[in-house]
Parts: C-alpha cells; sequence; structure tokens
C-alpha cells in the first residue's frame, strides 16, 4: 500500500486524513546508529540532531511507497527544514502542516482551514475524493487503537508491561497498516490479560518526559538501570491516544479539536501547563521520580527546564534533567547520573 | 587629508543623533513609570505601532539585550541565566535578558524594568514566546502571544488569505487584551498618526538604502547596526524619522559628490544575520581590506513595508489587516526559495562582489537554510559566499581570530575574481 510520510516532532498531523485519502499514514522515525554527514551539509551541526537524522534517511532514500510527505510545525526551525526536505526530495505531494501553537478558538478555526487545504492538495495531487464517511471511518479505528493502548498502558502501571516492549507498540502504531496495528493490539490486550507482574524487586517507578524518544533501545537501557517507566507524556507514548477524537462531530473540526485539547507539550502555549499535565500523572501513577530527557539542542524542552526543575523542588519530587545526544555510545555515559538518581530516589 | 574629513568619511554627522534620539525613548520609558503610564515589553516583529495607537509605553529588550552586549556586560548576565539551568545552547538575547532581570540591572546596562505586560510573538522565532513566558512567570505580569503560522516555499494564495485571517484575528484580540489589561482605548486616529509616522520611517529608510547602491557606497554598518533601533523602538514616532532624514541628506551629498564611507573601496559586501553586538570594531576592521558592506537584510528588514501589496492607503485604512499581511511578508522570515532569489536580486542591484553569512548559534531559525542558500548563490548565480560561525551575544561563541583568517582568504578570493 502506498504511503504518505509524516515528519512530525509531535504527534499533531491527523492520520485519518491519510488514511481516508488511501495511504498508510507512516511516521518517521530516527536511526540512532546513522551518523547525520549528509544532512549536515544542509543543516548545521549545532542543530536538532533528530531531524537531521531524519533527514539523513530521506537523502539516502525513503521506503518506495512513500508518495508524499507531510511535515507538520513542530519548533521553529521544522518550517525552515521543510523548505530543505522540498529541496533534497522529488515527490508530488509535500505539504506543510501548520498546527498552531496556541489552543484558543482562533487557534482551532485557523486549524480546521489548514486540513481543509491539506484535503483539498491531497484531493488536487492524487486525484481523490476524502468524503466525511471516509474521515470517520478513520476515526473509528483510531480511537479503537487509543483505546487498546491506553488500556494496554496501564500494564506498565500494574508492573506487567515493561515500559520498553510498550514502546515498542507505540511506535508500531504510528508508521505501520492501522488495520494490521489493530489485530496485533487487540493479540497483546489479550495476552496481557494472564501475564504475571514482574519478580524484579527495588523497581524505580519514573515518568519519562522531555523531547521526542523514539529508541526503544534507549528505553531497555533505563530499564537496565532498574528504572521501569510506568507513564510519560511522549509522542512514541500516552501524547498519541490519551484523548479520543469525539465520533460525533464533523470529522475535520473534531480532529482539530482533538489536536488541540490533548495534553500539551514544550512547543505549545503556554508550554508551562505541561507541568500540570506531569503533576496529575505523578499523581494518577504514583512514581518515585521523573526523568526529563532533551536531545541535545531542542530548544523547547530547554527552555522548560529550569521551571519544571523549581516546581518539582517545591513538591519534592525526585527529578532527573538530562541532555542527551542521539546515538546508542552516548547512552552509557549518562550511567553516573542515572545510577546517581536511582540511588536517590 | 584631514582628520576630520576621515572621521566624516566613516561616518554620518547625522548618525551621531542617534544617541539623542534613543536617549529620548529611555527617557520615555523612565517617565512612563514615574508617571503610572501603562508599559510593554515586545518582541522584534511584533506590531509596536500598535502600543503606541494604545499610548502603551513600549519597551524593547532584545534592543536591551545589545546595550548589554556593546557595554561588555552580556557574558556576564548569560551566565547568571546559565546558573539557573538555562542550557549554554539557548538564546544569548534571551540569557542577557534573564540575567539583567535577575541583577536588577539599569536601562544603561541593558536593564529592563516590570511592564505592565507582555507581547510576544513567533513571527521569527519561538524563543520569543518562550522568553517572554520566562519572564512574565518571573514577574507576574500578563502576556499576550500572536501565533503567526508559516511559510514555506510551497505554501498557495488560498493559504496565504487564511493565515491572514488568522493573524487579524489576533490583533483584534490584541487590542481587547489591552483595553481589559490597561483601560486604554483604540483610538482611530491616533493609529492612524502612528502608522503613518511608521510608513514614513521605513520609506526613508528604505531611501537610505537605495543609496547605498552608489559606487562608492556612502555609509556603512557604522550607521545602519545602531541606525536600526528606530525601527524597533520607535515606529510611530516623528523624532526618528526627522534624524533618518537627516542622515539620507548628508548621505545623499556623498553620492552627489561621489564620495565613500571609505576613503578607497574594492569589495562590497553583504553581510546575512545579526551582528555580533559585543564586538562591533569586527566590522570596522574589514575596512583594512578595502572592504565595506553595503547591505544587511537584517538591518533593512525592520523597515517592514516592504511587499508591494501593502500600499500606503492600506495601511492608513486598514492598518490591522496591513499589519497581517506584513508579518507574512517579512525578510528575515523568507521561505528558502523567496530567500535565493531576493538574494540574487540584491546582490546585483547593490552591486555586491561577496555575502557573509553569519551562522548564529544563538538563531537557529535563521541559521537554518543557510547552507541552501550559500549553495544556491554559488552554484546558480556564481555569487561568493563564506559562511562565520559566532553567536550575537554571546562573546564566549566568538573565535575572533578564526573568523578574521576566514575572512581574509575570503577577500583573497574576491581580488583573484577581480583581477580576471
Amino acid at each position: 500500500m502506498q504511503k504518505i510520510g509524516i515528519f512530525d516532532s509531535g504527534v499533531e498531523t491527523p492520520e485519518e486524513i491519510v488514511m481516508a485519502a488511501g495511504f498508510t499514514p507512516y511516521r518517521f522515525f530516527g536511526d540512532p546508529t546513522l551518523q547525520p554527514d549528509r544532512a549536515n551539509e544542509h543543516i548545521p551541526p549545532t542543530h536538532c540532531i533528530w531531524t537531521r537524522n531524519l533527514l539523513e534517511q530521506a537523502i539516502k532514500g525513503l521506503d518506495e511507497n512513500i508518495v508524499g510527505i507531510i511535515g507538520t510545525h513542530g519548533c521553529d526551525r521544522t518550517n525552515r527544514e521543510f523548505d530543505i526536505w522540498i529541496e533534497c526530495l522529488n515527490l508530488d505531494f509535500m505539504f506543510f502542516l501548520n498546527s498552531p501553537r496556541k489552543r484558543d478558538n482562533l487557534a482551532l478555526n485557523f486549524f480546521i482551514n489548514d486540513l481543509k487545504e491539506l484535503i483539498l492538495r491531497l484531493e488536487e495531487v492524487f486525484n481523490i475524493e476524502i468524503t466525511p464517511g471516509k474521515l470517520k471511518d478513520a476515526i473509528i479505528i483510531t480511537n479503537k487503537i487509543r483505546k487498546l493502548l491506553k488500556d494496554i498502558s496501564d500494564y506498565r502501571k500494574k508492573l506487567v508491561l515493561k515500559g520498553s516492549e510498550f514502546h515498542e507498540l507505540v511506535k508500531n502504531a504510528q508508521y505501520q497498516d492501522k488495520n494490521q496495528v489493530l489485530e496485533n493490539l487487540e493479540k497483546k490486550s489479550e495476552e496481557l490479560k494472564s501475564r504475571a507482574p514482574f519478580s524484579e524487586k527495588n523497581i524505580k517507578k519514573i515518568l519519562l518526559t522531555g523531547s521526542e524518544i523514539d529508541d526503544t533501545e534507549f528505553i531497555k537501557y533505563l530499564e537496565s538501570l532498574g528504572f521501569h517507566i510506568v507513564i510519560d507524556d511522549l509522542g512514541v507514548g500516552t501524547k498519541y491516544f490519551w484523548n479520543l477524537v469525539d465520533e460525533n462531530l464533523e470529522p475535520i473540526e473534531a480532529l482539530a479539536k482533538y489536536h488541540l485539547t490533548k495534553p500539551i507539550n514544550s512547543i505549545k502555549y503556554p508550554s508551562y501547563e505541561r507541568f500540570n499535565v506531569l503533576q496529575k500523572l505523578i499523581e494518577d501513577y504514583k512514581v518515585d521520580g521523573v526523568i526529563n530527557i532533551a536531545q541535545k539542542f531542542c530548544e523547547p524542552v530547554l527552555y522548560d527546564h529550569p521551571y519544571l526543575n523549581k516546581k518539582f523542588k517545591e513538591l519534592e519530587i525526585p527529578y532527573l534533567f538530562i541532555e542527551a545526544t542521539y546515538n546508542r555510545e552516548s547512552y552509557n555515559q549518562l550511567s553516573t547520573r542515572f545510577s546517581a538518581f536511582a540511588e536517590i530516589i | 587629508m584631514s582628520k576630520q574629513k576621515t572621521e566624516h568619511r566613516k561616518m554620518l554627522n547625522a548618525t551621531q543623533g542617534l544617541k539623542n534620539v534613543m536617549g529620548r525613548h529611555f527617557l520615555a520609558i523612565e517617565q512612563a513609570y514615574r508617571d503610572g503610564k501603562p508599559t510593554a515589553w515586545a518582541t522584534s516583529g511584533s506590531p509596536v505601532e500598535l502600543l503606541y495607537a494604545m499610548d502603551i509605553q513600549p519597551i524593547l529588550p532584545e534592543n536591551s539585550a545589545t546595550i548589554s552586549a556593546a557595554q561588555k556586560y552580556s557574558r556576564d548576565f548569560i551566565e547568571i541565566a546559565e546558573a539557573e539551568g538555562f542550557s549554554y545552547d539557548l538564546c544569548s538575547y534571551f540569557k542577557t535578558n534573564v540575567g539583567a532581570v535577575i541583577s536588577n540591572a539599569d536601562l544603561t546596562k541593558g536593564g529592563t524594568g516590570k511592564p505592565t505586560f507582555m507581547l510576544s510573538t513567533d513571527v521569527i522565532c519561538d524563543t520569543h514566546v518562550n522568553w517572554f513566558e520566562v519572564q512574565a512567570e518571573r514577574l507576574k505580569v500578563p502576556h499576550y502571544t500572536l501565533d503567526i503560522p508559516h511559510v514555506v516555499s510551497n505554501t498557495n494564495n488560498r493559504q496565504y488569505n487564511y493565515f491572514k485571517k488568522y493573524i487579524a484575528e489576533q490583533l483584534y484580540s490584541f487590542l481587547d487584551f489591552i483595553q481589559e489589561v490597561t483601560g486604554n482605548e483604540y483610538n482611530e486616529e491616533r493609529a492612524k498618526q502612528v502608522t503613518q509616522n511608521s510608513w514614513d520611517l521605513s520609506m526613508v529608510w528604505q531611501d537610505i538604502y537605495e543609496l547605498r547602491k552608489a559606487v562608492p557606497c556612502p555609509m556603512s554598518t557604522r550607521d545602519t547596526f545602531g541606525g536600526l533601533f528606530p525601527l524597533f523602538t520607535m515606529p510611530g514616532l516623528k523624532e526618528p524619522i526627522k534624524l533618518y532624514k537627516r542622515m539620507y541628506r548628508e548621505a545623499k551629498t556623498r553620492v552627489d559628490n561621489g564620495i565613500g564611507a571609505l576613503e578607497k573601496e574594492e569589495f562590497r559586501l553583504m553581510f546575512e544575520g545579526i551582528p555580533f553586538w559585543y564586538n562591533l570594531k569586527f566590522f570596522g576592521m574589514l575596512e583594512r581590506w578595502n572592504s565595506i558592506i553595503v547591505y544587511e537584510p537584517y538591518t533593512y528588514a525592520f523597515s517592514k513595508y516592504m511587499n508591494p501589496k501593502v500600499t500606503k492607503e492600506m495601511v492608513l485604512s486598514q492598518p490591522i489587516e496591513a499589519m497581517s499581511e506584513l508579518m507574512l511578508s517579512f525578510w528575515y522570515i523568507y521561505d528558502l526559495k523567496t530567500r535565493i532569489k531576493k538574494f540574487e536580486e540584491t546582490v546585483r542591484e547593490w552591486k555586491i562582489d561577496g555575502v557573509l553569512l553569519h551562522e548564529n548559534l544563538s538563531c537557529r531559525p535563521n541559521s537554518c537554510g543557510l547552507y541552501d542558500l550559500k549553495r544556491h548563490l554559488m552554484d546558480d548565480y556564481d555569487i561568493p559566499c563564506l559562511v562565520i560561525s559566532s553567536d550575537m551575544n554571546d562573546p564566549r561563541k566568538m573565535n575572533e581570530t578564526q573568523v578574521i583568517n576566514q575572512i581574509e582568504s575570503f577577500i583573497e578570493i574576491l581580488r583573484k575574481r577581480k583581477k580576471k
């Protein structure tokens, strides 16, 4: 099946529109074993290492079934980088979605207009029709996926499902065929019902937050140090499934509302509201500590850190902030800080 | 040649008047605090005219940060911010302001007092919004932000239309916000006068830039880097218009008499990006190679009325709609395709020999795309370019020797090209 690639540092792209157009939404993920040598010829090495990694892969050659790309506004370089993607790739369909920074009614109306434009452009380029009925069908599927992921996520809290295993499930859901995803998740859900809790003792229950973390090996690395990610507020995590799209609303409006009302991330305004999201998760999941990972040069997360640090100190919640580099060799260099944090909590 | 004449050539006499004009701006800020008049911090690229139109005294923390740098305080302020947990990799303007506020620095050191409210926009960068979010929380003041959609190389006219609509709606909502916070009401007549002044100020600045097309160029960055500040801080007032007119007249006289800012002008350069405010002498140093910067997109960009669709009539009769259009067509935020086109045109019209591109470690949105811009200018138009890596306000990030060596080699290349 043909795919539409999604270049999105958050999870703000309505996959349902891509599905209703007859394509598989295929979110791009990084490859931490890859050096962004060719991307560095376009983007300075002091810029987000993750998006340089995605560009590197795109320059080297995308999956041949990818027939177009949606770039969705994340931080302030994403639009500039999208211009570079236009430079480097030769695809008929390239659309930049201006996911608004604000979340009020004006922003909602604007986002609805931008989603309508996305639909129009897909229809124009691929000579197709995206009907409200097709959008509704897609919403029903993605809502089922969201519900299943939320149920499955709770097995992390019950200490039945490892964070790394869950991470992989969410990641797969963002680039595999949705019907296949649904089938896999249903099976997993059944299987988990009879799975016994972990036998390990002294597990440190963690809320993981920060920049997009798409390398499951990193989660496994944290687990090897005795941490267990019981909850997160990441794109490859709860931000992908926490709320549901309202199936009773007109579909475009429902999709816009869904994206503007889901748990806030650091790119949105006011980003300090993210603390409230985190605080609620901390209370609900009774975590032992919070780990905030900023990928090197990830400005939105870097701006939020001092505020979060202050608030967590006030609440006496153990909090570890790490600026990490997107390659696996660097993980071990962080072990001292992680181990010291494990001691504290 | 007499000493007086040499000095005269380097900087316009009229530019000396900048100190007075900017002095008035800072006096107005102090006066506003004394009188209890509402004040607002505003980020560059935001519609400062609306503040003047609503009788709010604007304060531009970026402008203040440049003062800190020029006075050699920025490094200390930046380190104070870093001690608070703000990363080494974040914007040095932002960190300068954080440090200045924590230190309670006065205006002469680049300090900015607590305002009645803050106005930010992400038209230039996200940092502006994050910056004011941090500082509004610290100072406990209301903050309004304008969310500006981003134009890319393949944005179409349909999109432009709803982009503009979204901005205009926010501007109207901002007027309500001001009224709610300060009680000040929007006065159409006053707004018209402010807009007229803003238009006039920008037009004179653009006329000055036209004069810089002359060979030899009548003025250098000694006049424009500082000369830019009234465009940021005082669009809507009459005083800076007089200053710019004096600068224009003097530069025109130079052009009419074939006098350049340099005694011998060999190489005409363009400088893309924000200058290193802590090391402005660096730009004077270019003169040792008989080189002069004749165009800076950064200083030109703030004469905002460059979009031919935005006429004076529109600005006066529909200021909100005009501002909405202008915020989407600002030199500093051009998409890559438009950026390449504008650079090529500018190089041709201003008879530029080479382009210096500042890869600013503090301004990632601006430096993103710089490599492709360079490649196109060199490969498609045979325009020599040099990328310099440094920072606008953090002296720790400038390796002066390396930059000088790079420029020396670049000038050699230009020299060889001229000999061909």
